[in-house]
């Protein structure tokens, strides 16, 4: 009988011990490397004892977890604490209240010395109305990828204006004569890239769509000399084929992975396969440099990335901050640029001999990486997606004028600033 | 004294045969009030209210404001069109070819398997993985059709990014993979046809043309109806091949109405036009769904 008590008391001792394990659930996609993720998490759970976290494993692509997210968050369900979002989503959540804000953990002073550690343009992606809503986990943004060994052959430097690389192309491509080669390959199909696509240009040019106060800025005439610019590359320079608007983004990967483009604009995955994959044609041939800018605009690039924001429907919020501060520190960061080969968001980890060990690309990265931009910023971000990527693919597939093109985008973007 | 009580009567209790059958549907019908009913009016109730989840999770009632948006929207009437020329085209295509299908597989061969499975598979296989395949088929660049053509010594087609080749892809592929459900169908209609009328309308001395017009196809009717009831309203719903081929590309030129609702409600968060879009897609395929049961009812008579 005496036995039977302590049992139960034993029990009682080990089921309140659990009682005040904090459990904490984080949600990532399938191609985000949860077996990184959680060796990570295995290091916060041995520094922080009483703390278990397990991973929720989503879809592959960031439109099939945000479809699940979607259900689970409109649902107010509470049991993903801590999610890993796309760049551009951060505003979405925001407006939804999906997402619980970080200045309640972060007064002033210490948010704007955080923030200076990271990439700029998170600082711009990250925060909506002047509040943080998400930290970055890891760095993604476009490259202009190019030949190495054909920009040798004949004795070119790699462009520093859309100009140069008009010409560079042509000189190369009339000297090589081979009907397989193409010159630059850039996103064009129906696909979120194809906004980046529109982007590059604008910016080189000096413009955005909108300011940092929330206000559109994007003019007719930058618009329709953006979609011009794209055309132009079929039908009057000649260096892209004439489909361009079936092209997506890895088709283009493959492509010049078989040694089928002289330049590429892709994002940072297209290295590691270019370098590593045993079909690769172009191992060691390929250099990285930032992408080019028209005379008098400036260099500027596509970003991407992932960031670490906390469930509003969480119920342990402290606990979840403590975390996302954990994931977005240089530590991590650094874990994930040797383990993940995951670009780091903070300019000092680049400059880690471990990392550049183990990824020797990663110092023509930095010059790149901070030339980024954010797409524009805002809750209804899907909407001016979707304006222009149907537009600029029209005018791609030559079923609309980049002057009419240019009119849909600003009627819509227009009605979407101004909140109608 | 008290006869006693047939013995159904007693193994029931009270309960008539009404309340008999009404208790044994019961759940069947809170199942479908459930996961049928109830969302549709929901559906139908969220229609009437401005929520934008990208504004906050917020509802305000704006009675038919939503309804007067739709039908000043050129792009619902881009999509609308779309799906009505899908229906019109690939409906008829599907029976026609079907109808062939099932034909074919109700000669008296010898071993039957292989002409059934022919006939099975397109329509075994998911919608989205067909849309896949003939992505592929229909690429400028790798596709087999191009490959064919220029074999041919016929100049290369852009199928997928020249709005009218684009769109005739999607019906052709539609009609491929919707086509053996018809014939299907119509196969088990074909097979409870006796021999027995076509040996008397040989004896008459009809041809087999006339067998066909005068024998098959009246008594095939009942089975083609049910075909074309179900592939219609599947039509309008049409969704999965035009997204996995074209994503609605170029531009906005082969968008479908259910692509068009997916992406106003799921991408945009706009749940309330979305809602508003949906009712009217439910609206169009219950009218042609009464529009078919009346003819069924009449067929009857």
């Amino acid at each position: 009988m005496k036995k039977l008590v302590w049992l139960m008391a034993g029990v009682l001792a080990a089921s309140l011990g659990m009682a005040q394990q904090t459990k904490l659930r984080v949600f990532v996609g399938g191609q985000q490397r949860p077996d990184v993720l959680r060796k990570i998490l295995d290091i916060y759970e041995k520094r922080n004892p009483g703390v278990k976290v397990d991973i929720e494993v989503g879809g592959a692509t960031s439109d099939q977890q945000q479809q699940y997210l979607t259900t689970v968050l409109a649902s107010r369900d509470p049991s993903i604490d801590v999610i890993l979002i796309d760049v551009i989503r951060p505003a979405q959540y925001a407006a939804a209240k999906w997402a619980d804000t970080l200045d309640k953990y972060l007064p002033g002073i210490s948010k704007v010395a955080l923030l200076k550690q990271y990439l700029p343009a998170y600082a711009e992606a990250d925060q909506i109305g002047g509040q943080l809503w998400a930290l970055p986990s890891f760095a993604d943004a476009q490259f202009l990828y190019y030949r190495k060994d054909l920009l040798e052959k004949y004795g070119l430097k790699p462009p520093k204006t859309w100009d140069e690389l008009v010409k560079e192309t042509q000189t190369i491509l009339a000297g090589e004569k081979n009907p397989n080669l193409n010159g630059l390959g850039y996103i064009g199909a129906k696909a979120e890239g194809t906004v980046c696509t529109f982007l590059l240009p604008v910016w080189a040019a000096g413009g955005d769509v909108a300011d940092t106060n929330g206000k559109l800025t994007l003019t007719e005439a930058q618009a329709q000399n953006a979609l011009q610019f794209w055309l132009d590359t079929m039908d009057k320079y000649k260096i892209s084929p004439p489909n361009m608007a079936e092209k997506a983004q890895d088709v283009v990967r493959q492509e010049m992975q078989q040694g089928r483009w002289v330049f590429g604009t892709l994002f940072g995955y297209a290295w590691a396969r270019f370098q590593n994959d045993a079909d690769s044609q172009v191992k060691g041939k390929i250099g990285v440099v930032p992408l080019p800018e028209f005379a008098g605009g400036r260099s500027a690039t596509c970003l991407g990335g992932w960031q670490w924001t906390i469930s509003n429907f969480s119920r342990d919020k402290a606990q979840a901050y403590k975390l996302v501060r954990f994931l977005s520190s240089a530590e991590v960061s650094k874990i994930l640029a040797i383990d993940a080969s995951n670009l780091p968001v903070l300019p000092s980890v680049y400059k880690d001999p471990d990392v550049l060990k183990a990824n020797p690309w990663f110092a023509d990265a930095l010059p790149v990486v901070l030339t980024a931009r954010a797409r524009p910023v805002s809750a209804r971000y899907p909407e001016i997606s979707d304006a222009i990527v149907s537009n600029t693919n029209a005018v791609l597939a030559r079923t609309k004028t980049p002057e009419q093109a240019a009119k849909d985008i600003l009627a819509k973007l227009q009605q979407i600033y101004a909140g109608k | 004294m008290n006869k006693p009580a047939p013995k159904y009567r007693r193994s029931f209790g009270d309960l008539s045969e009404r309340a008999l059958g009404f208790w044994l549907l019961l759940p069947a019908a809170l199942l479908l009030g459930l996961i049928a009913l109830y969302p549709v009016l929901r559906l139908v109730y969220t229609s009437f209210f401005h929520l934008r989840l990208s504004e906050g999770p917020q509802a305000t009632f704006v009675g038919f404001a939503n309804y007067v948006q739709v039908f000043a929207d050129e792009r619902f009437w881009g999509a609308f069109w779309n799906t009505v020329k899908i229906v019109v085209i690939t409906v008829p295509g599907a029976l026609v070819v079907g109808l062939l299908l099932a034909l074919v597989a109700n000669l008296p061969f010898r071993i039957k398997w292989p002409v059934r499975l022919g006939l099975l598979l397109p329509w075994a296989l998911p919608l989205i993985f067909v849309g896949l395949i003939f992505q592929w088929f229909f690429d400028s660049q790798y596709g087999i059709v191009n490959d064919l053509l220029m074999r041919l010594g016929l100049p290369r087609e852009y199928w997928l990014i020249q709005p009218t080749l684009a769109f005739w892809a999607i019906c052709l592929t539609l009609i491929w993979k919707t086509s053996s459900f018809v014939a299907l169908i119509l196969l088990a209609g074909l097979q409870v046809i006796p021999t027995e009328l076509y040996e008397a309308a040989e004896v008459d001395g009809a041809s087999r043309w006339q067998g066909f017009w005068r024998v098959t196809l009246p008594l095939l009717t009942p089975a083609i109806l049910v075909a074309l009831i179900f592939r219609t309203i599947t039509a309008f719903q049409t969704f999965d091949i035009p997204y996995a081929m074209t994503r609605g590309g170029p531009g906005n030129s082969t968008e479908t109405l259910a692509m068009y609702i997916r992406t106003e409600s799921i991408d945009n968060l706009d749940v309330g036009y979305g809602s508003a879009l949906a009712v009217v897609l439910f609206v169009v395929s219950l009218v042609i769904t009464i529009i078919y049961l009346h003819y069924v009812r009449g067929g009857d008579e």
